[in-house]
Order: C-alpha cells, then sequence, then structure tokens
C-alpha cells in the first residue's frame, strides 16, 4: 500500500464515502494512506468536505403547521418561557413560533400573564385562619369565593398596571373573567379557607 | 431501522413531516409542491399503515415519499417557480448579525439553485442523504438501487454542485 497513488476518478468517491461514515474498515484504511502528505488527495478532500458542509447547513424548514394534526404547541409554549425545554426541543418549539402566527400570539399573551403574576406583591397574612366547628353552607362559600377571585382579580389588575406592560388590561382582564368563573363553577375551588368571614348580602 | 411496532399516521406525520417536507422543498426549490408531498405521502401512510408488516420502516416510509414525490412530477412536469420562500431567511439560528443573515441567505439561494440544475438520480441521492440525513443503506433502499449505485451517485452529485459553486476552502 505504500506506493498507492492518488487518481481522483478512483478514489474520490471513497473521500465522500469516508466523510459519511459509510466505508468498511480496510477503505478507511486505504483513505488513510492515500491523505499521509499527497497534496493533491488532501486538496480534494477538503473540497469535497467543504461542499458537504454547505449542503448540512442549508437551512431547515418548519413543515407547515396546517398540514399536521393538531399541530400547535399547547402547554409546550409555557415550559418554553420558563426555560424548561430542552435543547432540541427548545430549537423545535422556535422554530414553530417563527413560521406559527397563532403561537406567536398565544405566546406573547402567556407571557404578559406571566410577567403580570410574578410581578405582583407579597402579601403578609394578618388573618386568622381557623377552621370552623359546623360546616360553611355551600351558598355561602360560592359567595366568599367569588368576592376573593374578584379581589383577586383586582389585585392582578394593580400588579400588572406597576408591571408597566403595554397592553396588560385586555389581557389580565380576560385572566379575571377565568379566574372568577372558575371559582363560582367549582364548589371545591377556594382561593383562602372558608372560615373567612364575609357579610352575607 | 427495525421497527417492533407500528406507528400512528399521527405519529409519522409529527416524527417525519418536517424531513419529508424538507426533502421535497430542496429537491423542487417551490414550497407549495413540498407541502403538496406532505400531504399526499401522509394520505398514502394513513392508507398503507393497516397493511404494513413491522421492518424497516423509514426504508417503507421513504419509498413511499420518493414515489409520491415521482407521481406529483409527472403529473405537474413543470419546472420550480421561485428558488426560495420567505421562510427560508428565518431558520437560521438565534441571533445572528444582520451580515450573518445576508451570507446565509447568498449561500443558501446558490446551493438551491445549484441542487435544481443536478440530474434527478444525482438530486435525489444527496439530498436523501445531506438533507435528510438518510444512510446509504436507507437511501438505497428508498430508491431501489444497489449501495453502490448511492454511493457512486452522492460523490457524483457532489462533484457536480463543486463545479456550479464557487468559494474558498
Amino acid at each position: 500500500m505504500a506506493d498507492l497513488t492518488f487518481d481522483p476518478d478512483e478514489h474520490g468517491e471513497l473521500f465522500s464515502a469516508y466523510l459519511d461514515g459509510q466505508l468498511s474498515p480496510d477503505e478507511v484504511t486505504v483513505v488513510s494512506e492515500l491523505l499521509d502528505g499527497d497534496t493533491q488527495a488532501i486538496q480534494e478532500f477538503l473540497s469535497l468536505r467543504n461542499i458537504r458542509t454547505k449542503l448540512r447547513l442549508l437551512p431547515e424548514f418548519e413543515v407547515p403547521a396546517a398540514l399536521l394534526p393538531d399541530g400547535h404547541l399547547g402547554d409546550r409554549l409555557s415550559a418554553y418561557l420558563d426555560g424548561e425545554l430542552v435543547t432540541l426541543e427548545h430549537r423545535r418549539v422556535t422554530k414553530h413560533i417563527v413560521d406559527c402566527a397563532d403561537c406567536r400570539v398565544e405566546l406573547q399573551e402567556l407571557d404578559r400573564a406571566r410577567i403580570a403574576v410574578r410581578s405582583l406583591p407579597g402579601v403578609e397574612t394578618t388573618m386568622t385562619t381557623e377552621i370552623p366547628a359546623t360546616p360553611v353552607p355551600h351558598r355561602r362559600r360560592r359567595i366568599i369565593a367569588g368576592g376573593i377571585g374578584a379581589a383577586a382579580a383586582a389585585a392582578l389588575l394593580v400588579g400588572l398596571a406597576v408591571g408597566g406592560s403595554d397592553d396588560p388590561v385586555f389581557i389580565l382582564n380576560d385572566l379575571a373573567t377565568r379566574h372568577i368563573a372558575r371559582a363560582s363553577a367549582e364548589p371545591g375551588f377556594a382561593i383562602l379557607p372558608a372560615a373567612i368571614e364575609v357579610a352575607a348580602p | 431501522m427495525t421497527d417492533e411496532f407500528t406507528p400512528t399516521w399521527e405519529d409519522v406525520a409529527h416524527r417525519y413531516g418536517r424531513k419529508i417536507y424538507n426533502f421535497a422543498y430542496r429537491l423542487t426549490g417551490n414550497p407549495d409542491d413540498a407541502a403538496d408531498l406532505v400531504q399526499e405521502v401522509l394520505l398514502r401512510v394513513r392508507k398503507g399503515l393497516p397493511s404494513y408488516e413491522p421492518g424497516s420502516f423509514e426504508g417503507w416510509l421513504w419509498r413511499i415519499t420518493r414515489n409520491a414525490f415521482l407521481d406529483g412530477i409527472r403529473k405537474k412536469k413543470r419546472r420550480p417557480e421561485s428558488a426560495l420562500p420567505d421562510g427560508d431567511h428565518h431558520a437560521l439560528g438565534s441571533s445572528p448579525s444582520p451580515d450573518e443573515v445576508l451570507a446565509s441567505i447568498r449561500l443558501s439561494d446558490n446551493v438551491q439553485a445549484a441542487l435544481l440544475k443536478l440530474p434527478y438520480e444525482f438530486r435525489e441521492a444527496v439530498v436523501l442523504c445531506d438533507v435528510v440525513g438518510l444512510s446509504y443503506d436507507e437511501i438505497a433502499e428508498a430508491a431501489d438501487v444497489p449501495v453502490g449505485t448511492v454511493r457512486s451517485r452522492i460523490h457524483r452529485g457532489r462533484k457536480l454542485l463543486r463545479g456550479m459553486l464557487t468559494w474558498p476552502i
């Protein structure tokens, strides 16, 4: 093998397959010997490697979401905002967001809501939260929950206004509405312990 | 790749939709044709999955993709209308400088234009290898040719591209 002479037509194909990791061990040995000090072989090898690299660096397109079943991102958007996606998934989601106007809008809304919640001031509880001896009537608990829900909604609005977001009222109004609706609709959903006394209407 | 189970067509859509789209896009330079191919392939996959026998799923899928693509060409018989879609400018990575973006666009424009000038067999082999990322064995199975033919086509395709493109090594 010592007098192996490089021939572009004969050996160039070996170089391409070597770059793709598709050679047998014997063929790898041949390539190594060809590249050992032969300037023409090295030049050919580098040139092929260069074109292969350029091909592999071509930008990759995201398939239009409308072509896929339920192509949107769903709860991955929140995980994306919180930095909880691993690198590959993060890249994939980023690409989808670039291509999908619906997910871009949803991401912006989630981000504003996230900022609003995180900018709320801390609250120190001074109220007594003893559990009553007798269960609070269901009707009254719903009123309490609704009242607290409204208070929470107001707090959210204040918090967002302090945060200085561009268009906070729409988002927070929506959040507050959903929050109150949930508090009213779910008997088991209460923000504060039921022992807090609120005057019945 | 030998799979022990058969995926649903939704799995196939999410897992391979992007690869199929990029395969078609790089072969045609046309985003509409690429979208048409994704739809056609997913339709064929949905119809074909009930009769699919677990084995080399990728080989099966890419054979379907290739056949759908060639059927589409036979139907349309028209040349690509544009070299790159607007979306190409967005998929370049995180926060590149404007100069880097422009350079990448120019480069990908040039490479795409050169790809479209390759004879189909060479273009297909190069795209399946360098864009889709299949092995020579998988390409041979998809194209129904010997592995040695795949190796030759990839090399000749790259050499032709090199002749059409000029840049410093």
